[in-house]
């Protein structure tokens, strides 16, 4: 019971940003899409390259799920609604997202494609840019909550959310949190102009189902972050603590969904330069600021 | 330890050892590389195992992009990434297996001839290592850890320097 | 004398000859450079196997295993950059044809 219900939830809060989604792109809202998507994903034919790296090809659909899952473990729902209650659940919820990291290189490695190939290591540099403005802002959110257990961090913002305590570090990680899955603008790895796909495009059939199902879970785990760190959790006055968090989680993600539809695609060039040259600073900047408020304030 | 820990410990271990084997077994370039990422892992795995919390998933997460980049690495300096041409890149093989063997054996036999004594029974719980690791790193330690602050800055200040081109082609861009 | 001590330094034995196997025998310098990685991966499991058996409230010991954590890569990223500049002024990081950096 104590690791079925947190899997529910994630899966229908899945279902409900794989709807979302939907409708931004198309402007249709049909709820019951990503039952028939995936059905007809599943059937349908499976195309294999004429020469993968068999054993990439296959795990890395498989790796992305199961990094997007882990990072969702560590994340509390409502305050007995965790799958695993680590004492480092702030740190490790960062590890289990480095591996979408070496799955979508899998995915760009295996199929001995050009697109793919190209998709995956841009999705290197761009982890390179993001890794310390992910990093930082969970550092600052740590030090107000004096512990890295996540229901420590919710318990700390009783009495202010972190997103007015810490504007800065909450925009960062907002979009180092857009980075991470690889949201537009920054979605070098899965450009659907420029690459025709990149790392997903080789996938066909019940591969691409999973692709998919992680590279949506993996949306829904950095938006239970960013509620969680920033925006209070399950706290709030009248309805059940885990109707807050997930009404907090989908409106993050229609955020981060919406946010990157007005902007182009950032060239990798210009976003390790940003990350490193202004984004490490203003991150080292808010922790220092946390710092002082949080020795001034008693 | 309790069983459950032992046979983790058993487990994570023989992958660690595994997945090193098969880094310079392989002729394929990024399958070493990636094979590598999976020692690690499997090594910050035994960490976990082995109640060392902190150290365990900062090894897991630091060694995921660490061994990427020694994968971009691998791809842009060597010649057949693929492994698809079976070249044997290896010199003084048989110096180097004895060498590997006998240093392996040596350490065995000192670890399991030294009498080290009764192994502990309390360790502190993962909070309280946490507390007590920040108060170590910011009292006692706390010259170490700037000294390793500084060195950091100043080996990425000297890496990249080397890295990039010569002044004058960059003048010339 | 615990079965998990002798279990864990005995896989640290294990790595510490595969990774001098593999820094001794490979003509690349990327190779070698995965050799050493295995090398410090071995001195690292020592490290916390003595922290969890024989001085578990001391923490010094974590601390040297961050220590130990930050030389690895330190060393990674100053080798990479080396290695950069010697495929820019040769066109490979074959050691093998290094000769001259020698002594």
């Amino acid at each position: 019971m104590s690791v079925l219900a947190p899997i529910l939830a994630l899966l229908l809060l899945a279902w409900c940003v794989a709807v979302l989604d939907a409708w931004m792109t198309t402007g249709r809202f049909r709820p019951l899409a990503p039952l028939t998507a995936t059905l007809a994903l599943v059937a349908g034919e499976s195309l294999v390259p004429r020469k993968p790296d068999r054993l990439f090809f296959e795990t890395a659909p498989i790796l992305l799920l199961l990094a997007a899952v882990l990072a969702a473990a560590a994340l509390p729902i409502a305050p007995h609604l965790v799958i695993t209650d680590l004492a480092t659940s702030a740190l490790f919820v960062n590890a289990a997202l480095a591996y979408v990291l070496v799955a979508l290189l899998m995915a760009g490695w295996g199929p001995d494609g050009a697109y793919a190939m190209i998709g995956g290591w841009r999705f290197l540099g761009q982890t390179i840019a993001y890794s310390m403005l992910i990093v930082m802002p969970i550092t600052a959110v740590a030090m107000r909550a004096q512990s890295l257990l996540t229901t420590d961090i919710v318990r700390s913002q009783a009495g202010l959310w972190n997103v007015l305590y810490q504007p800065l570090g909450f925009a960062l990680f907002f979009v180092a949190a857009m980075a991470v899955s690889f949201l537009p603008p920054f979605d070098l790895p899965t450009a659907s102009g420029e690459l025709a796909g990149g790392v997903e495009a080789e996938y066909t059939g019940a591969r691409r189902a999973i692709f998919r199902l992680g590279r949506t879970i993996l949306i829904v785990s950095l938006a239970t972050a960013t509620t969680v760190f920033y925006l209070g959790g399950w706290l709030g006055p009248w309805l059940p603590p885990w109707l807050w968090s997930a009404l907090k989680t989908l409106a993050v993600a229609a955020a981060m969904l919406a946010a990157g539809h007005a902007v182009p695609r950032l060239r990798e060039a210009h976003l390790l330069a940003w990350a490193w040259k202004a984004g490490i600073p203003l991150a080292m900047l808010n922790i220092f600021l946390v710092g002082v408020l949080l020795l001034v304030i008693p | 330890m309790s069983a459950l820990q032992l046979a983790f410990v058993t487990f994570f271990g023989l992958a660690a050892v595994w997945f090193a084997l098969v880094v310079f077994r392989t002729s394929s370039m990024m399958r070493s590389a990636l094979a590598l990422l999976f020692s690690q892992t499997a090594l910050g795995a035994l960490f976990l195992a082995l109640q060392a919390e902190f150290l365990g998933v900062l090894q897991i997460m630091m060694m995921a992009t660490e061994m990427s980049i020694m994968a971009i690495f691998m791809v842009m300096f060597m010649m057949d990434p693929g492994g698809l041409g079976q070249m044997d890149m290896t010199h003084q093989k048989r110096l180097s297996i004895v060498a590997g063997v006998v240093a392996a054996a040596v350490v065995a036999v000192v670890a399991v001839l030294t009498p080290w004594g009764a192994p502990a029974t309390s360790i502190p719980n993962p909070s309280e290592q946490l507390q007590g690791l920040g108060r170590e790193l910011l009292g006692r330690s706390m010259l170490v850890f700037e000294t390793a602050g500084i060195t950091i800055l100043t080996a990425m200040v000297a890496a990249t320097a080397v890295a990039m081109p010569a002044l004058q082609r960059r003048r010339e861009r | 004398m615990s079965i998990g001590l002798l279990l864990a330094l005995l896989t640290a034995a294990a790595l510490f000859g595969i990774g001098l196997y593999g820094a001794l025998s490979q003509t690349n310098l990327v190779m070698i450079m995965m050799g050493v990685e295995l090398i410090l991966g071995g001195a690292l499991l020592n490290l916390v196997a003595f922290w969890r058996f024989l001085h578990p409230g001391s923490y010094p010991g974590q601390m040297f295993v961050l220590i130990v954590m930050t030389v690895m890569a330190v060393e990674m990223a100053v080798g990479f950059g080396v290695a950069i500049a010697r495929f820019r002024a040769r066109g490979s990081v074959e050691m093998e044809a290094a000769r001259e950096l020698q002594g």
